[in-house]
């Protein structure tokens, strides 16, 4: 055995096989160690925390566990984070959107943390300072007046925003059970909020409107209008409806006495109140027509819902108000003392990507009018080809303009003072 | 050359090579090391949908032993309203195997503590207990908490909810009798009750004369979400309306009348309605002909084998309309939550929110509240509920409201005449068991209403009457001071003394009240001429003309709890295991029955 052997070809092909095998399982580990940017390959998600395993990486999706978005680092890029305040409406798309981002390159270094709340909640909550919100998305443009005047007190007129974009638009419509509509409308001939408010009247409840005593009294929802978008628009579109009007809406409109009269009668059988728009939409989901016959939310909601509803009570029905008003989510980068020059450019990064076709496509999914116009909103697959059976229609018959914010001011003391407080 | 003699060629070389056997060998065992490391990435379990991150798979058969909560871990204490227990410990148990981590890299475990759901929020609230998260029944609980916490402290106990799952307040019958009433074809409801419980004819009227009158029962209000659900909506049915139940409404007379009609009907109360539940199911139809429930309890009755039934069990959703229970989930606002504590609870929610998790759910017979996922069995009318139902809800008042039906209710309330029988034999005198009988009977006296019958005997040997029907209002003082003087010395005549408290409550036969006694001894008997096997002959309760309840309490570890269990089971009561350290909340639970 002490003879001088020569390694033959087959030996000096298993010796390269074996530096190959170890070569390649250090690269491998090393690959996973750092995080891989490769969307949709499976395993490659990193460690599993019941392992115990590698840290600073996401947990794998075993069972039991919840998986965030944590920040991922790239040694070269300074990695930020940015808070945006947003309606809730917008949930799933959003959402969505934040997961889809993070797969990005750009998604590697920026961020984005989704904070919901009301989009008064989010005016407020800027112009109290709030430092974790960077960017403002309320459902409209409805506050926007609000929030540049008040913030401008306190700022020596400095203007809060920096930027200002179209995310998507959803205007507003009635939303009723089936059934129930049905027997509404052979009674009051059509759905509106001068129906809406003699049904509420009705002391005889369905008995006199139906005669379907089982189904109770009639129920009607909307969202608080100081806490929700779609509460204040609500009244908006209560006193363009009442003046037959589609814009220049004034004080003298709001303070009129019939008026007053009529939306105060109205309001008093208004049940629920949600502080969220989506909230309501879900709950009334999940509780059925014993909790609401209608409520007055976003069209986006009820194209987002409708399928859910089927299998829990039946069929939902979409009607437009005559008097309508588009809600534009607007996306608004702001201009504040907290927000750095990296945050606003991490915020515009995050908005270009909100507006490309892809995202844009998906919003139309959830039910929104793409903002950008080279998304078609009527294709083959667009909710507004496979829900029309319910009533969803792309052309609105009149839309309004959004009134001064001295008007909506009065519109919520008005309201206040009818219900007796919050 | 062959293959084979080059291969052993080869071997020779490579190991022959010093240098370069040790480099490979170093190699090999590097190698091994990675081949020793799994993929981490479990496999996903069948049916389980995508890899989307966060989307937990269905629980495995072989799910791995429940975590201790290592150093470095960060534990979650959940109270929560007890209806749902079978839900989330299946899918806690999970979580807490799949040792999720904060920011910081702590394993979060959650402690899961189910009790009423007004336990659930007042131990928080009183800072008894240093919970993170709490989940009642419903948000009635949280208002209630809510506005006590606002008045002491200023701000909310907590500030936002979600809701985990939803289920409604039925009134669960036996089918027959259901279908007596019209069911399902027609409407039932409170007005139904009411004329059931007002008739002496009892079910005689629609041919069933062997199930005698019609017995009824809900949970105490102040404990238990379905038993304030009852008494709301039964306000609300009084006052003919479904939504601003006022202040105004609770004094009008039409709604302490049908109160107190309903109230009548009831044969005791209690805390836990998965207790009332499993009475009626397992008790039968001579028990109880109805009781408020929940619909996801209704289906768990009907599970085939759960219970030997002698009727299947319906839900009847009240015409007058009836409650859902959304069972809202919300962080603690106390300062002993921490800011990761918060983190570690959010976590926790999304991952109870998540699909997998609400399909588990609508397994144990809840409505998900992720609409998403459409009713299917066990929501199926073969299971006795109704998936189209309810038809008419009723709207949470505020918590003023709320609070005035309670005061209502104590006073339209079934009365009780409850008989406590304490044992003072000398051997109460050890391990500071004397003492803290005192403080338990106190607790009792303490918790009955003003117009409860209240008779209180002692004994060793001998007997001794320290009062006798004496109403509340008239002696609660003079009752606290006698318990906190007893006084042990002597033998134990349990069974004559049990007897001589039934014959006291059977000789003063109130049919409109609860008829009870309350029995709390550490020994065997030792005195009596009863034998045990005639005492329970004299005591079963028939649910007509004797339906005395006696509940018994073994103190201690000399206690015949085998004897003490027969009593109560023989009067449809329920038997304890006290200790001096939780014989104050035995009492506790015990007045929840009255």
């Amino acid at each position: 055995m002490a003879d001088e052997r020569k390694l033959t070809i087959l030996g000096k092909f298993f010796v390269f096989l074996v530096l190959a095998a170890c070569f390649a399982g250090a690269y491998y580990l090393w690959t996973r160690s750092s995080g891989s940017s490769n969307p949709g390959v499976p395993g490659q998600n990193g460690t599993s925390a019941a392992n115990g395993g590698t840290p600073a990486t996401p947990a794998a999706p075993g069972p039991g566990s919840v998986s965030t978005p944590e920040p991922r680092t790239n040694a070269n890029t300074p990695a930020v984070t940015i808070g945006v305040a947003y309606g809730t409406e917008k949930r799933r798309w959003l959402t969505w959107a934040v997961e889809e981002f993070q797969k990005t390159p750009e998604g590697q270094r920026i961020t984005v943390k989704l904070i919901p709340m009301g989009s008064l909640e989010g005016a407020q909550a800027v112009i109290k300072g709030d430092q974790a919100i960077n960017v403002w998305a309320p459902a409209s443009s409805l506050y926007e007046g609000t929030l540049v005047d008040e913030w401008q007190m306190n700022n020596s007129g400095q203007n809060p925003i920096a930027k200002k974009e179209i995310l998507a638009l959803t205007p507003m419509v009635f939303v009723m059970w089936d059934e129930r509509y049905t027997a509404f409308i052979a009674k009051y001939k059509e759905l509106s909020f001068r129906t809406i408010a003699l049904a509420l009247a009705e002391t005889g409840g369905w008995t006199a409107i139906g005669q379907k005593q089982e189904w109770g009294f009639f129920k009607f929802g909307h969202t608080h209008p100081n806490q929700s978008n779609s509460g204040l628009m609500t009244l908006v579109l209560l006193a363009y409806d009442f003046h037959q009007k589609n814009s220049g809406l004034s004080l003298g409109d709001i303070t009129n006495v019939k008026f007053a009269e009529w939306a105060n009668k109205l309001q008093r059988g208004v049940t629920g109140l949600s502080n969220s728009t989506g909230k309501m939409m879900e709950e009334m989901v999940q509780r059925g027509p014993s909790t609401y016959d209608a409520i007055f939310v976003y069209e986006a909601n009820a194209i987002d819902y409708i399928k859910n509803a089927e299998g829990r009570w039946g069929k939902l029905r979409v009607v437009y108000p005559e008097k309508n008003a588009w809600n534009d989510n607007p996306f608004y980068i702001l201009n504040v003392s907290w927000s750095t020059k990296e945050q606003r450019a991490a915020s515009q990064v995050f908005l270009d990507f909100l507006l490309t076709e892809r995202v844009q496509a998906q919003a139309l999914v959830h039910g929104f009018r793409p903002a950008n116009v080279a998304v078609p909103i009527k294709g083959a697959d667009s909710p507004f080809t496979t829900m029309e059976p319910y009533g969803l229609k792309v052309d609105l018959p009149a839309v309004c303009e959004p009134p001064a914010s001295e008007v909506l001011k009065n519109l919520l003391i008005s309201w206040q003072r009818n219900r007796g407080g919050s | 050359m062959g293959l084979g003699l080059n291969l052993e060629q080869t071997r020779q070389s490579i190991l022959g090579r010093t240098p370069l056997g040790v480099f490979l060998g170093l190699l090999l065992t590097v190698l091994a090391g990675l081949g020793g490391c799994e993929d981490p990435k479990p496999k996903p379990a069948a049916g389980g949908a995508g890899n989307n991150p966060g989307n937990a798979q269905a629980p495995r058969a072989e799910a791995r032993p429940p975590a201790e909560t290592p150093a470095g871990g960060i534990e979650l204490v959940f109270p929560y309203g007890s209806e749902k227990k079978l839900w989330l410990d299946d899918v806690t148990a999970t979580f807490n195997n799949a040792r999720n981590k904060t920011a910081s890299g702590k394993a979060i475990t959650v402690k899961l503590m189910p009790m009423g759901s007004g336990e659930a929020v007042e131990e928080p609230l009183s800072g008894r207990l240093q919970a993170h998260l709490v989940s009642p029944a419903s948000g009635a609980f949280i208002k209630l908490a809510n506005a006590k916490s606002q008045a002491s402290s200023g701000g909310p106990l907590v500030e936002s909810t979600q809701d985990l799952v939803l289920s409604p307040v039925v009134i669960a019958m036996w089918k027959p009798m259901a279908e007596a009433l019209g069911w399902p074809s027609k409407q039932v409801g409170w007005s139904d009750i009411i004329e059931l419980t007002k008739s002496e004819q009892g079910w005689a009227k629609y041919n069933f004369p062997q199930w005698g009158r019609f017995k009824f029962g809900h949970t105490q209000p102040e404990y238990s979400n379905s038993g304030l659900m009852a008494i709301i909506a039964q306000a609300y049915a009084g006052a003919g309306k479904t939504n601003d139940l006022t202040m105004q409404d609770l004094q009008s007379p039409a709604v302490a009348t049908l109160m107190k009609e309903v109230q009548a009907g009831i044969v005791h109360y209690g805390e836990s309605t998965g207790f009332f539940g499993r009475k009626m199911f397992s008790s039968g139809p001579e028990f109880l002909s109805a009781a408020v429930l929940y619909e996801s309890v209704v289906i768990e009755a009907n599970e085939p084998g759960k219970y030997n039934l002698q009727f299947p069990v319906v839900a009847i959703y009240p015409k007058e309309g009836t409650f859902w229970s959304e069972h809202p989930v919300g962080v603690i606002n106390k300062p002993w939550v921490t800011p990761e504590h918060k983190e570690a609870a959010k976590k926790y929610i999304e991952y109870l929110l998540q699909r997998p998790q609400q399909e588990s759910a609508l397994k144990y017979g809840f409505r998900p509240s992720d609409v998403s996922i459409p009713l299917a069995a066990p929501l199926t009318p073969d299971f006795g509920v109704n998936p189209n139902e309810p038809k008419t809800t009723l709207q949470t008042p505020s918590a003023e409201v709320i609070n005035g039906t309670i005061e209502l209710w104590r006073v339209q309330k079934k009365k009780s005449h409850v008989v406590l029988v304490m044992d003072t034999s000398g051997s109460m005198n050890r391990d500071q068991r004397i003492q803290n009988a005192r403080a338990g009977a106190q607790q009792l006296i303490e918790m009955l209403g003003e117009e409860d019958l209240f008779s209180f005997m002692t004994f060793s040997d001998k007997r001794v009457w320290l009062a006798e029907e004496l109403k509340i209002k008239d002696g609660r003082a003079r009752l606290n001071q006698q318990a906190g003087g007893l006084i042990a010395n002597g033998g134990t005549a349990l069974f004559d003394s049990v007897y001589a408290a039934f014959q006291h409550l059977q000789q003063r036969q109130k049919p409109d009240r609860i008829s009870a006694v309350v029995v709390l001894t550490d020994g065997e008997d030792t005195d009596s001429q009863m034998k045990i096997a005639q005492l329970l002959n004299e005591i079963r309760s028939d649910e007509e003309k004797k339906n005395i309840r006696v509940f018994t309490i073994g103190y201690g570890t000399e206690a015949n709890m085998k004897q003490l269990d027969d009593i109560a089971k023989a009067t449809q009561a329920k038997s304890y295991k006290g200790t001096p350290q939780n014989i104050r909340q035995v009492f506790k639970e015990i007045a929840t029955f009255f």
